[in-house]
């Protein structure tokens, strides 16, 4: 993974100022705990510090009956949210990149369909959230992670498909190509690089969805609904270590994407 | 078989008349440079040869038959390659065997055969980025070959190359024509690779284009770019072009 001095150095300065946050904020508390210093109008005192934070998170990790609201521990929690976004992600995958796809190839379902998405997109996934509580039964947290990644996919997918150089279309008609070719063989290969570009944005979009969406609807278990409860409870640590979960989580999952981008795009520069 | 006619041709983009009333006449097996200022309609012509874009006036006829639509007998060689990134040498080779649903096994016999004549062997799984402009000029020209065409149609297919490449490319190219000898059409600014290539090189006056003079190369292949007898033909094509750029530049 590591090249050079440069990428060591960057590295190592990448540590310490993990480091160094941890230790700014555990001096912060304990001089705000020791009424050396405070900022006004604020109660650093009741933050927790990073180790309390830290024996929270170990101790509610695995968790299964620990008083209420913490009959799941918080791997418990994060499969429930990852799970959700994934049948959220993978249905806005479905549906979106066709969708994008023929926007993107068809000025008529350009024009039928642009005017729909250009005003439902612009309402963000937590609007939804009423409407979603209201019709649906059960699943209302996945349609709202279908909402956050759905756009995206479709938006990067309409613009992959548009980018297209126009002479690989030209050439693929010269050698045979029939219409329906063109779209499996050149526009969509030549698009992939953005849909994937457009699954790691929607993703992205698609956690924080899934946390207030969470919440909101009081899935009974779901890392949203674990930090609102800890929130609730006054248990402080745990809740921050929640937050810090959220934040770790989704700093993988987009870096997994990445990954996977470099892994299947092997032709482009 | 592959005639090549053009009867009268004609394109117009709005109101502008890129080329105007062209006859031409590519025989079978017959290698044609068509030459000429910038903007003269060159490229357009091809582009009408291969069905990508129609002529307003005229015709164009391949073997009697006219073209219409996608002229899917052609093969196409670009000036900046156009390969599909996504895929290796050997993707790009068979692309066109591959629409027209021909057998895994009978495609891969067919890239195989012009990776080795195009000189690319061992690169058969490499993308089109980790290639040189040359080398990629070779994909290009095999993937044209692969398709069966009856009409090579080569749009300034070296203009990106640097000048020892683009002589080495000339080379190459004329081997594997003689190899498998089908009719060319080829767009060029250079009339030292029109003298080179030829059977016949078209001058073309500036726009709108039309055909101005034909100049015939007899000169017996493989040809020495220095001999009198192409430096003489060298002289007289530069005149004839000569006044067509400067009456292009007096233009603009």
């Amino acid at each position: 993974m590591i090249k050079n001095d440069s990428e060591r150095k960057g590295l190592i300065i990448n540590i310490l100022s993990l480091i160094g946050f941890i230790i700014f904020w555990h001096i912060l508390i304990v001089l705000a705990r020791e009424h050396i210093f405070n900022i006004p109008f604020m109660r650093l005192k009741d933050i927790p510090t990073p180790l309390e934070t830290w024996n929270a998170l170990v101790g509610s990790m695995f968790t299964q009956t620990y008083g209420p609201g913490l009959t799941y521990g918080i791997i418990d929690h994060i499969r429930a949210s990852l799970v959700r976004v994934v049948q959220g992600g993978a249905m806005a995958f479905i549906i979106g990149v066709p969708v994008g796809i023929g926007i993107g190839y068809s000025r008529l379902i350009h024009n039928i369909l642009n005017p729909i998405i250009e005003i439902v997109r612009n309402m963000p996934p937590m609007a939804w959230i009423p409407l979603a509580i209201f019709i649906l039964v059960t699943g209302g947290s996945i349609f709202i992670v279908f909402i956050g990644v759905v756009f995206p996919i479709i938006l990067n997918t309409i613009y992959g498909v548009r980018s297209t150089d126009a002479r690989l279309i030209d050439a693929a008609r010269t050698l045979g190509a029939s219409q329906v070719q063109i779209v499996a063989k050149v526009l969509i290969p030549s698009a992939f690089p953005s849909i994937i570009a457009g699954l790691r944005i929607g993703f992205g979009v698609g956690w924080m969805a899934i946390v207030a969406a969470e919440m909101v609807i009081r899935s009974p278990v779901g890392l949203g609904y674990f930090i609102w409860n800890m929130g609730d409870l006054g248990r402080y640590a745990e809740m921050i270590a929640g937050m810090i979960v959220i934040g770790v989580v989704g700093y993988i999952m987009n870096i997994s994407i990445l990954l996977l981008e470099k892994r299947f795009i092997k032709w482009v520069d | 078989m592959g005639r090549l006619i053009l009867k009268g041709v004609s394109r117009k983009f709005n109101e502008f008349l890129a080329v105007s009333g062209v006859n031409l006449e590519v025989a079978d097996g017959e290698f044609v440079c068509l030459l000429g200022p910038s903007g003269c309609g060159k490229t357009t012509l091809l582009r009408m040869a291969a069905g990508l874009d129609a002529p307003t006036d005229g015709e164009l006829l391949l073997d009697d038959n006219k073209i219409e639509g996608v002229n899917k007998e052609c093969g196409f060689v670009f000036q900046e390659y156009v390969l599909f990134p996504w895929r290796t040498v050997k993707g790009n080779i068979e692309f066109g065997p591959e629409v027209k649903g021909m057998e895994k096994k009978e495609r891969e016999r067919i890239s195989q055969h012009y990776i080795d004549l195009v000189g690319l062997k061992g690169f058969e799984n490499h993308y089109p980025h980790e290639l040189s402009g040359g080398m990629k000029q070779r994909v290009g020209i095999a993937r044209a070959y692969a398709n069966n065409p009856k009409l090579l149609l080569m749009d300034e297919p070296f203009g990106a190359l640097d000048a020892q490449t683009r002589n080495l490319m000339q080379g190459e190219l004329l081997r594997i024509w003689e190899k498998e000898h089908i009719s060319a059409l080829f767009v060029t600014h250079s009339v030292d690779e029109a003298v080179y290539l030829a059977d016949r090189v078209v001058v073309m006056s500036a726009r709108p284009g039309t055909v101005k003079e034909i100049f015939i190369i007899d000169i017996p292949r493989p040809r020495v770019r220095t001999s009198p007898e192409a430096n003489a033909l060298r002289d007289a094509i530069l005149k004839s072009l000569g006044a067509e750029i400067k009456r292009a530049a007096g233009k603009v």
